[in-house]
This record gives C-alpha cells, structure tokens and sequence, in this order.
C-alpha cells in the first residue's frame, strides 16, 4: 500500500467534507447549537418542575382531634411534614359542606353501597371542580375510642380521600396529605399504646439510619461514567454515517467514483483513505458533543442553583475522564467509522445509504445499552463483548475503579482491536467487489424473483440460499417458541420439541432443498457414506464429550447462569424425572433433535456456505448460524464448537449421516449422566467420573485428556481416510457438494 | 497499444440471470489512431471500456494496454491510460486546479513537474478563467473540459473516451472532437466509443461495430462500406444491427 496514495485521498476527502455544508451542519454545527439548545430547554421546563402548591378540600376538619393535631392554624401540624412540603398544602375548609358530606356517609360503618358510593364521587367530583382543589378528604363524626383508657379521647376510625388520577397535582396532593396521615396515625398509635402503658417503640424495635458515604466527587463520577461513554459511542456513529454516506454512495450517485477507481490509487487505498477520513469526522462529532455537552452542562447546573443541580445528579466531572474518553475515541470511531462504511458502499445512493442507518443503530443498541444495566459489570465475560466491554472499562476508569479495570485490559483491548481489524477488512473486500460498486438499480418484484430463483437453481443451494435458511430458522424459531406455554410434563415436553424441530428447523431445510436446489439430495448432504466413518463418528462423540464439558464449565464460569436458566434447568430435570425411562429421552433429545438439525445446518446451511469456495469459512458460518439458533447464550457458544466439529466431519465426509451419528450419541451422553447422576460411579464407568459433593457429577482429569487425545487421533484418520478419497483439495475443487456436512440438545451440554 | 483478445464478461442479473456483456470480443488498435466502438444502447462497449480502464475484470480473455495486462498488472495499465466517459465526472466541491492536481500527484507526479504541465495544458485548454471555479459552478461543457485535462495530466499514451461527447452542445462537442483530434496528432492511441455516427465518421481510423456483446464487424470506414456494400455508415450500422436482432428474441429495453 502507498500511503503518499492515501495520504493524497485523505487530505482530498477532508477537504471534500469541509465544504458540504450538510455535513457540516450534521458533524460541527448540531452538536454545539443542539446542547445549549436543550439546555435552554432544560432551564424552561425547571421552572415547571418547581413544586406547586397543591389544594386540599376538608371537610369534617373540627372532628379531628385536638391531640395528637392534623392541623394547626388550618395547616398540617409542623410535626407531621417537613416545613416546604407545608408551604405546599393549602388547606381549604367548608363548615357548610360538613353536613352535607357527613349526612351521607356517617349512616354506614364501613363503605356506603355502590349506589351512594358514586352519588358521592359524583357529588365530590363537581365540588372539586367548581372549588379548583385538587384533593377532597372528608372527616366523619369521631367515635369514642374504646379501650383506649380515656374517657374523652376521640379518634376517627376512617377518613375517605378523593383524588382525581388523571391529575398529576391530585396525585402529588393525595401523596403530601398521605405523608402528614401517616405520620398522624403513627401518633395516634403511639398514644394508644402509652395508654395501656406500653412503650411505642415496640412498633419500630430497630431504627434504621441512612448514611451516603460516597464523596461530591464520587457521586458525580457516577452519573457521568454512565452517560459519557454513551454519548461517546452514539456519536460515533452518527459522526461517522453522515461522511460515509456522502463519500461511497454520494460518489457513485455523482459518478466521481469511476474516475478514482481508474486512476492509479488501489482500491485499499482509496478504502484506507476514505476511512481515515470518515474517523476524522467521527472523532470531531464526538469530541464537540463532548465538549458542548460538558460546557452547556456547567452552564446549567450553576442557573439550576447549589441545591438543585446536585440533587439532579449534574456536577463536574473529573478531569481524568476526559483523557480515558479520548483514549477510547480511537478505536470506537475506528470500529464505528469502518462498519458504516462498509454498509454505505452497498448503497447505490445517498438516499438509500441513510436508509442503513436505523438497521446500523438498532444491531449497536444492544451493545450501547448493556452496560447502562444496572447489574452489568466489567468481567471477563463482558470484556469480550465488542463495544460494552470498552464502555464497562470507561465506567470504571471515569469512577476510579483502577484496580477492578486494569486485569482485563487485555481482552477489552484485544476484542475492540480484532473488531477493528475485522471491519476494515471489510471495507477494503467492499471496494474490491465489482457486485458491490456497481451494484444495478433493479426493479424487484415477487414475480421476478420467484421466476429468477427458479431458473437459477443450481445443483446445490448458493450462500443467499444457506443464509435465508438460517434467518428462516431464527426467525421460526422465535415465534414458535414465543407461543408455546412452558410444557408441565413429559408427554407436552416431548411434543413440543418434536413439533418445534420439524416445523421450525427439518421442515424449512428440507424444503428449501427441494424449491431452491436441483439435487436435494445432495444438498441435505443424503449421501451414501462407508460405514467405517459413522463409527468413527460415534467413537468421536464419546471421546470428544470430556472436551465439550470442559468447554461448558469455562463457559459457565465466564457467563454464569441466571437464576430463570437455573429454574428453567430444574423445571426441565423434574420433566426428564416423568419420562417412561432413559430410551425416551434419548428419542427427544438426542435422535430426533440429530436427524433435524443436521438436515438443516451441517445439510442445507453448509452445503450453500460451501460455495465461497473455503471449507474453513463455511464451517465457522454455519457454526454461527448453529450456535445462534440456540437461544440460550451461554449454549450458543458451547453449540458453536460442537458445530465446528460436526462441520468437519461433513466437509470430509461428504455426507450428514456421521454428523447424525455423533449429534445422537453427543446429545445421548448427556442424557445419560443427567439421569444416572452419582450413580454413575458404581457402574462399569466409575474410572472416567468423580463426585465431589454428592450430587455433581465430572470427569476425571486424566481419563479425559485420554480420551480427548483419542478424538484428535480420530479426527486425524477421518482427515487421512477422506484425503485418500480425493486427490485433489476439497476447497479448490468445483462447488459440487460432494464434500460437506448435524445439532444436538445442548441444554444438557450447559446444566450437566 | 492495445490488444483485447476474447474479452468476455459476465453479470448476474435478476430479471434476465446470467447475462452476457461481453461475448467473447477481439481487436487491437494502435498509437497514433482512433479506434471507434460503435453500437446501440447495452452493445458492451461500456462494459468493454470499464475492462481496459481496469475499473471492472473481465470473466475470461485477455487484454492488454502498452503491454500490460488489464488483471495481472492493473497498476501499471492505470499509467498508461486516461479515462474520460460521461459517467466520469468531476468533484462539485473542488476547483478545476484543485481536481487536476490531486490527480497529478495520484499518478505520482512530481510538484514541479506537475505544476508546468497543468499551466501548460490550462493556456492549452483556456481554462485559466475557471481556475479557481468549484466544480458544481461549472457549466457542462467546463466539466468537459476539465475531465479531459484530468486524464492527460501525466500524459499517457492511451485514451480513453466513452461516449465522451453525449448530453454536450454542438459547440462543446466540436471542441472536445477537436481535442481527440491534437491528440491523435500528438500519437496518442485513442479509443473511442460512440453512438453518433457523424463523430465516428469524422475521427475514427478504424471502427468496430457491436452489439448485445458481440463484435458484427470490424475495420476502417471504407473497408466496411466495400464489404457491406453500402457508403452510408449510419444505414450500414443500422442494417447490421438489425441483421443480428432478428436472429435473437427482441431487447427488452424496458425492464
């Protein structure tokens, strides 16, 4: 690569971007007029969300007893609420009206019947409009109060309170006028219980005192760790999509592209060049929004005055975070700057470039929102994650948390870069693809398409094919599940999963395999295999499983369980438990689930991915595609392994019956440990477990490195034995299907 | 200079499958002469220009420019050629001084160097008045030229010009022909795609006539009206296209 090239295209782009004003508005403009703008905002509506003083309608106020008082000079007794609160409740009392309202609830004990009891609520509702009040409270006649030891104590066993709902300052009425009840009531209680001479502590034994002990400095560090990184990663991207758009769909609109793409700059260079350029937009939107926000934030905290600001959580934030936000800029705007680009170069347009942009957003939310969850923190499990792992390191490092941040450094550093790296490769394939640049502007039509995919059909299934297949499956799968009720025993369990594996995974493949393929034989990968390789297979499987538990438990550490995954699992050994014995669950689990998924994915799925003409590629994709359809992300992982074993075995053997044979007896052995449990150990099987507390059964350490070395060596022969079949490679080889591809239950694989 | 030999290219297409821009095509044209490409709207000779620029690869055949092949060795090709069509525009947002440079330097130009040829060829092509013009100021036939000076900024010995007079006036397009024309003198090897027939009569040395990919007839104006016995090129064009369409199913022109 010449970087004076890109260098050339890079200072051409900038300056390019630097004199369209839509961009400039998008990228410098917003961000400095959007912040003081909703900071003036924010300044208006605060004198809104100063408390208003709320009206209160009582009637019956002289029944209220003198001791303990409810009011005092027609206010709440200052014993009872805090001195603004107070100022707030305006008391409003009607002599006239106390005859009236009493007249018609004193003559029931308890609630009036439904009839007077909405002649009243009519009655109050009109009075409360015509009075302007939000809160009416009638006070019945007091009744003696009984037993309470005093002769002229009077005490009211009920006060009604109508509050009308609709109304926010009802609302806020009810709730002040409830605060000073309550405190009233405990009053009451407390001089009820001196007269019978008992101590009114007995109704709060233990006082509970409250104390925030993190400094002004370390409460504002809070909030802005929290929004910082947010608003650093939103930007991002948005900063980036405006300039990317403009620059790979707005070039080939306006026809400059073909005249760069003839010139003697390579197409990584021109790829490079523009990214760079794209990052540079995304770093500035950032950085002023950084900047704006940060400034207009100050403004505003010091109008909303000392009480206010810190009460709303804004205060300033500590310096150090800045350098932490600008480190992280880099390979965010990277990641952002190249994903976008990638995406704009499909576009034929500017218009349909933005058109990519809520798709771009609603895939990063998920990653921008973890880690606002309250329960999400920095571990290894979500350092791995791309994008939340950084901003999880950016909430700790903007909190000081140092200590907790620094061991994993690595993976967060590791995953954002090999992101990175992933995305500009992407760009650079983008820019070498002719079916990407010059992609034509055809009409689609169901019709059209329909007539296309019938004359198209090859032998076997394409990458669009095994890629709808996939999605087909997702997306089956997700509704179908999201119907069906939790199954409460065997028999509901076992017809779920059967009709959920043929409808949503056996029956899309199979036809698919018939519409979109001439062979579908060849492309379920149905073909006639030496029966030498299906033991082999089935060897594997028993072999390999040690490996696949170890795998789960690292997992399972990394992304511990949740407590509806252990209920769940619970759930699901109680179910198993009903079962009419181990042949059964074998059934549901292990063969059916075998023949299914592997129709579909190490079937269909891989023999369509096998036409990008790299085995390698293939497998890892329908690995993913297997590993995503099962729902659980903790089995997805441990399945995508399993599928890329399974995945070999097809592409060497050409055929899915192996894969059938290790899915079985994969998903059969964990069936079996789950059933037989401790038991396991006084069985002819006691040398390869151990129990340690009784009930969790595991493999021994050095059975199993036995008998995962024994796998290698079987995956060794199966590589040697379908090598001697063909002389010549397998990927190299035209895209006949001759070469491919199996699922299994992994929910035991994860809970075992 | 150039030398195409059974140039094919393949696209996949939704209404039509696989389709075929190029079918196999061969001809060889030489410095110091105008090669014309003539025929109808989707003939190839966009896709066949695409080829030679190294903008697109071709399916099968070879081709190659100064000496250089178009796949082994697009970067050099790109040295040897200057590309102008009338999809090739111009950037709005830089001035005509601004464009021509940054393509100077792209081919590697040096500063000085750089600086005489585009005084030279701004006197040449009157440009000096739009020097500092942006792009979206300028009127067609200012893009035109600008395009022009663009691709024989480094002075290649190949050019390229597809279609390069369509949408111009009459008065712009004079001065474009007449632009070709210094630089045929100049020894350059021109190729040139057109659908006008009075351009092709008037500039081109030799003249390949194609259509729905396939190359019907080839060689000078005269040895074509000898063969076809017909002196018009307009009606010979029209009758061979004509020909080669009635042995086919009709073009949907519209999709």
């Amino acid at each position: 690569m010449k970087w004076s090239n890109v260098s050339l295209i890079y200072c051409r782009e900038l300056r390019d971007q630097l004199r369209d004003r839509r961009t400039l508005f998008t990228v410098l403009i917003l961000p400095l007029l959007l912040y003081p703008l909703m900071g003036i905002s924010l300044l208006q509506v605060s004198q809104f969300m100063r408390e208003y003083p709320t009206r209160i309608w009582l009637i019956g106020a002289d029944q209220l007893p003198d001791s303990p008082a409810l009011l005092i000079d027609q206010k709440i007794n200052p014993a009872l609420l805090d001195l603004r609160t107070r100022e707030l409740l305006h008391i409003e009392t009607s002599e006239d009206d106390d005859s009236r309202f009493r007249g018609l609830i004193e003559p029931f004990a308890e609630r009036p019947p439904k009839a007077v009891s909405e002649m009243i609520e009519r009655l109050v509702r009109n009075d409360m409009q015509q009075r302007n009040v939000d809160l009416a409270v009638i006070v019945p006649h007091a009744r003696d109060a009984s037993g309470a030891g005093q002769a002229n104590a009077r005490f009211q066993d009920r006060i009604l309170l109508f509050r009308n709902s609709a109304s926010d300052k009802s609302n806020i009425a009810a709730d002040r006028f409830k605060a000073a009840l309550g405190k009233w009531q405990a009053e009451i209680t407390g001089s009820m219980l001196r007269a019978h001479q008992l101590d009114p502590q007995l109704l709060a034994p233990v006082s509970v005192i409250e104390t925030d002990v993190a400094s002004r400095k370390n409460r504002s560090a809070a909030l802005w760790s929290k929004v910082l990184p947010l608003i650093i990663v939103v930007w991002c991207l948005t900063g980036a999509f405006y300039p990317a758009v403009d620059l790979c769909a707005g070039e080939k609109e306006r026809g400059t592209f073909e005249t760069l793409l003839s010139s003697p700059a390579r197409r990584d260079e021109i790829a490079i060049g523009k990214l760079l350029t794209v990052m540079s937009f995304s770093i500035i939107t950032s950085l002023l929004n950084l900047i704006s926000m940060a400034f207009t934030g100050f403004l505003v905290a010091s109008r909303l005055g000392a009480g206010m600001a810190p009460a709303m959580g804004i205060g300033v934030p500590p310096l150090a975070c800045f350098g932490w936000l600008l480190l992280a800029l880099l390979p965010i705007s990277a990641l952002f700057s190249a994903v976008a680009m990638a995406a704009a170069s499909f576009a034929r347009s500017s218009k349909e470039g933005q058109y990519y942009l809520v798709p771009l957003m609603m895939i990063s939310l998920p990653l921008m929102m973890l880690p606002m969850l309250p329960a999400a923190k920095l571990d290894l499990g979500t350092s791995l994650i791309p994008v939340s792992g950084l901003m999880l390191m950016l909430r700790g490092l903007i909190e000081g948390n140092y200590q907790e941040c620094i061991p994993f450094a690595g993976p967060v550093c590791a995953v954002t870069l090999i992101g990175c790296w992933l995305a500009v490769r992407w760009v650079v394939r983008q820019f070498n693809s002719e079916a990407v640049l010059f992609r034509s502007s055809e009409r689609f039509g169901i019709a059209t398409w329909a007539k296309h995919v019938m004359r198209e059909r090859d032998d076997l299934p394409s990458i669009g094919h095994a890629l709808l297949c996939g999605i087909v499956i997702l997306v089956l799968k997700f509704f179908v599940g999201a119907m069906i009720a939790a199954p409460a025993s065997w028999a509901e369990f076992s017809k779920q999963t059967m009709i959920v594996l043929i409808a949503t995974v056996g029956t899309p493949a199979v036809l698919m395999a018939i519409v979109l393929t001439r062979n579908p034989l060849k492309s379920l990968k149905l073909q006639k295999v030496r029966l030498s390789w299906i033991a082999a297979a089935l060897l594997l499987a028993f072999c390999l499983h040690p490996l696949f538990t170890w795998i789960t438990s690292i997992v399972l550490q990394l992304y511990p369980p949740t407590t509806d995954m252990a209920v769940t699992q619970q759930l699901l050994d109680t179910i198993l438990s009903g079962s009419p014995g181990v042949w059964a669950i074998i059934v549901v689990i292990a063969i059916a689930p075998a023949i299914l998924e592997e129709l579909a994915f190490r079937g269909f799925i891989l023999s369509g991915m096998q036409s990008i003409r790299s085995n390698f590629k293939a497998i890892i994709l329908t690995s993913i595609l297997f590993g995503v359809a099962h729902a659980v992300f903790q089995q997805s992982i441990v399945t995508f392994f399993v599928g890329c074993v399974l995945g070999f075995i097809a592409v060497r053997t050409g055929s899915i019956f192996p894969c059938i044979a290790y899915h079985a007896v994969h998903n059969s052995v964990f069936a079996f440990i789950t059933c037989n449990g401790p038991s396991l150990l006084d069985g002819p099987f006691g040398w390869l477990f151990s129990c340690n507390d009784g009930t969790y059964v595991a493999y021994r350490f050095w059975p199993s490195v036995m008998l995962t070395s024994l796998g290698g060596m079987l995956l060794l022969w199966i590589w040697e034995q379908s090598s001697r079949r063909s002389t010549t490679p397998l990927a190299s080889q035209p895209h006949t299907g001759r070469e491919e591809t199996f699922t299994f239950w992994t929910k035991r694989t994860l809970f075992p | 200079m150039i030398h195409v030999s059974q140039l094919k290219k393949t696209y996949s297409d939704l209404q039509q499958g696989e389709f075929v821009a190029l079918n196999g095509i061969s001809f060889d044209a030489m410095p110091g002469q105008i090669y014309g490409l003539l025929g109808p709207n989707g003939a190839g000779k966009t896709t066949a220009l695409r080829i030679l620029s190294t903008v697109l690869k071709p399916t099968s055949g070879t081709a190659t420019i100064n000496g250089y092949d178009v796949v082994k060795e697009p970067a050099q090709v790109r040295h040897q050629i200057g590309f102008v069509s009338t999809n090739t525009a111009i950037y709005d947002r830089m001035t005509a001084w601004e464009i021509i440079r940054f393509f100077g330097l792209l081919y590697g130009m040096p500063a000085e160097e750089l600086q005489i040829r585009m005084e030279v060829i701004f006197e040449r092509f009157q440009m000096n008045n739009i020097r500092h013009i942006l792009g979206s100021a300028m009127s067609t036939g200012m893009k035109q030229k600008v395009s022009i000076a663009r691709a024989i900024i480094h002075d290649p010995p190949v050019l390229i010009f597809d279609e390069a007079t369509s949408g111009l006036d009459i008065l712009v397009s004079r001065e474009v022909l007449k632009t070709i024309e210094r630089l045929k003198e100049q020894g350059k090897c021109i190729l040139f795609s057109s659908h006008i027939m009075s351009e092709v009569h008037r500039l081109c040395d030799q003249v390949a006539i194609l259509n729905r990919g396939e190359l019907l007839a080839e060689g000078t104006i005269h040895e074509l009206s000898n063969r076809y016995k017909q002196s018009d090129l307009e009606e010979l064009f029209f009758n061979l296209i004509a020909s080669h369409n009635e042995d086919r199913e009709p073009v949907n022109t519209l999709v």
